[in-house]
């Protein structure tokens, strides 16, 4: 089993597909960075130094949109529940947009979370199976004689430890980059967690501070655990679907829809079992109201627990009674 | 041979480490999710401590130097001190800045507080708010408009309803706005002991409704005097008064609404703020 998985990761490694990846991360992030610190400026000649002015006109405008009919509800929750959140900062004296590397890596995590780092996932998720497929090295595979599942597990470990080593890669390379341009300070900085949606009111009583660091690493594993489920699925799309590109476009269409689900999809509550709307974790941890009524942490994790595994058991059925024809 | 062996021992060493790591994290994040407090009692508290020693270390409180010529302003109050009309959205509060830089002072807004619809009432609950403190502390001059919404509040519902405010109700609710009126000056004055609070009177938005005119000129004009009262027995403060520029000018300074001056309107109220205080 352990010569399986060697030999797995070294046909990766020699892939070069997560060189791909880290260059990907190389490129973007700096762009992310330069944007972020021209954003930075931009408020500096506003506000100058003073995070507290600032905090206070962003509670008034969102107190003023509030009272506008023409805003819709539930962006209405999400302001209300920002506008308690600066509260809360301010009546605690802690800048909650102070700049610093390890801001901008929470902040980067965050939206990443959904989207960015699934699809890359998915690129090396999706042709694990089918790439063997495309250039027929699968026939040699499979005449060795080792059980069909062994096969098939050893890659879907590779994949899993790819998939941890690519979230680490994300924080190692956004705080890295991003150092250069805000300074690589801010691990020791409190950030608030726990504040709760009741009704039309925040509630406040399970709020307390974490230190960046901490918040960061619970960050990292829940998004750890989100692309974990990504990579079982486009490993399931990649044992069912003969060519690559196929199953790249069917994995990146189901995330794609997954996000435009989360902005629309308020209504239509069943929408929340499906595995795409429930992606963004984090927002958990933010505080921030889940996009569908009735949607918690636990609800989630069993949502995408259950998508895992019944991939997982569509993928080794499959892959074990499967007839390789060309 | 050697050199896939040493591949395959650093990635799977390092993915097994970062695999360890994740799932601790992941473990730690269900947990502070599903039972806050629990995951979080000492470790928290001395990172908590040691951000707001960074946070007020660099610059709270830090008062503006004691130049003569230092306009700082923050504007606090309903859709007038916001600007609500002004196509531009400037309102009095940018606009004095403006011409307090161009007589040469060294002004800037250091807040513009103002939300739509605010009564005395909001107004009291709004002060005790850190951040509000805050900025207030800031000023050197505080701009104040307030009274408004008590008046007239929900006039504009009425109006569409084809009914106004009868002068009896008007009555009521000067009376009971005056009151709260004096709490928030001294409020503010005490928040900021420092800055000179100027507070804009009202003017009755009505006045090109006949059957508005004189209920709400009485009204107007009796909140003007009593707020003109409480603060004149108060130092640092000031009242601009309005109520002559909308009364035969309702077409040229009152934007579309018929409520809120137009950009000319607060141009003009600037202009009378900036005489009283130079």
């Amino acid at each position: 089993m352990m010569a399986l998985v060697k030999n797995e990761t070294i046909k990766m490694i020699k892939k070069k597909r997560f060189y791909v990846i880290l260059l990907v991360l190389l490129v973007l992030v700096p762009i992310f960075s330069y944007a972020q610190l021209r954003a930075a400026e931009d408020k500096r000649s506003k506000f100058g130094t003073d995070w507290r002015r600032e905090v206070q006109q962003a509670i008034t405008d969102n107190q003023n949109s509030l009272g506008s009919d023409r805003v819709p509800e539930e962006w209405k929750k999400y302001r209300q529940i920002f506008i308690q959140q600066m509260k809360y900062y301010l009546e605690h004296d802690v800048n909650p947009r102070q700049p610093g590397a390890v801001a901008f890596t929470k902040e980067f995590l965050d939206n990443a979370a959904t989207l960015f780092i699934p699809l890359l996932i998915m690129g090396i998720g999706s042709d694990i199976v089918s790439s063997e497929r495309t250039s027929g090295t699968i026939k040699m595979l499979l005449t060795r004689p080792i059980r069909r599942w062994k096969i098939l597990l050893s890659k879907l470990i590779t994949l899993l430890m790819f998939v941890s080593l690519i979230v680490v890669a994300t924080f190692i390379i956004c705080y890295l980059i991003s150092g250069l341009f805000f300074g690589y300070k801010g691990f020791n900085l409190p950030v608030f967690t726990g504040f709760k949606l009741q009704g039309a009111d925040v509630d406040i009583s399970g709020v307390h501070a974490v230190p960046q660091w901490k918040y960061i690493l619970m960050q990292m594993g829940l998004i750890w655990f989100v692309s974990s489920v990504v990579a079982m699925l486009a490993f399931m799309v990649s044992v069912l679907v003969r060519s690559t590109a196929a199953s790249i476009v069917i994995m990146m269409a189901a995330l794609i829809a997954g996000n435009i689900l989360t902005n629309l999809a308020s209504a239509w509550t069943s929408a929340k079992y499906l595995f795409m709307v429930n992606l963004g974790l984090t927002q958990y941890l933010a505080g921030t109201p889940a996009p569908i009524e009735g949607m918690t942490l636990g609800f989630s994790l069993a949502v995408l627990a259950v998508w895992a595994l019944g991939s997982l058991i569509v993928s080794f059925l499959v892959f074990t009674k499967q007839d390789i024809l060309n | 041979m050697n050199s896939t062996s040493r591949v395959w021992r650093t990635t799977g060493l390092l993915s097994l480490l970062s695999t360890i790591l994740l799932i601790a994290g992941f473990l730690y994040a269900v947990k502070d999710v599903i039972a806050p407090g629990a995951a979080s009692t000492a470790g928290d508290e001395a990172g908590f401590n040691q951000g707001t020693a960074v946070g007020s270390g660099e610059e709270s409180g830090v008062p503006p130097s004691e130049d003569a010529k230092l306009l700082n302003v923050t504007a606090i109050g309903d859709s007038l001190a916001k600007g609500t009309g002004d196509d531009t959205g400037k309102g009095f509060a940018r606009r004095f800045v403006e011409l307090a830089k161009e007589q040469g002072a060294d002004s800037k807004l250091v807040n513009n507080l103002g939300i739509n619809g605010l009564t005395t009432a909001g107004l009291l609950e709004l002060l005790k708010e850190k951040g509000v403190q805050y900025s207030l502390g800031q000023a050197d001059i505080i701009v104040m408009s307030i009274g408004g919404n008590d008046l007239f509040d929900g006039a504009e519902s009425l109006q569409t309803a084809g009914r106004l405010p009868t002068e009896a109700e008007l009555e009521k609710s000067v009376t009971e706005a005056s009151e709260r009126l004096g709490e928030i000056a001294d409020t503010i004055l005490e928040i900021n002991p420092r800055a000179q609070l100027v507070y804009i009177s009202l003017y009755n938005p009505f006045s090109d409704l006949p059957g508005m005119r004189k209920i709400g000129d009485e009204a107007v004009a009796r909140w003007n005097h009593i707020a003109m009262d409480l603060l004149r027995q108060r130092d640092r403060t000031l009242v601009v008064p309005t109520f002559d520029l909308f009364t035969y000018n309702s077409q040229k300074y009152l934007a579309s609404d018929h409520f809120h001056p137009n950009g000319a309107g607060y141009q003009i109220i600037a202009e009378r703020m900036i005489q009283g205080i130079h």
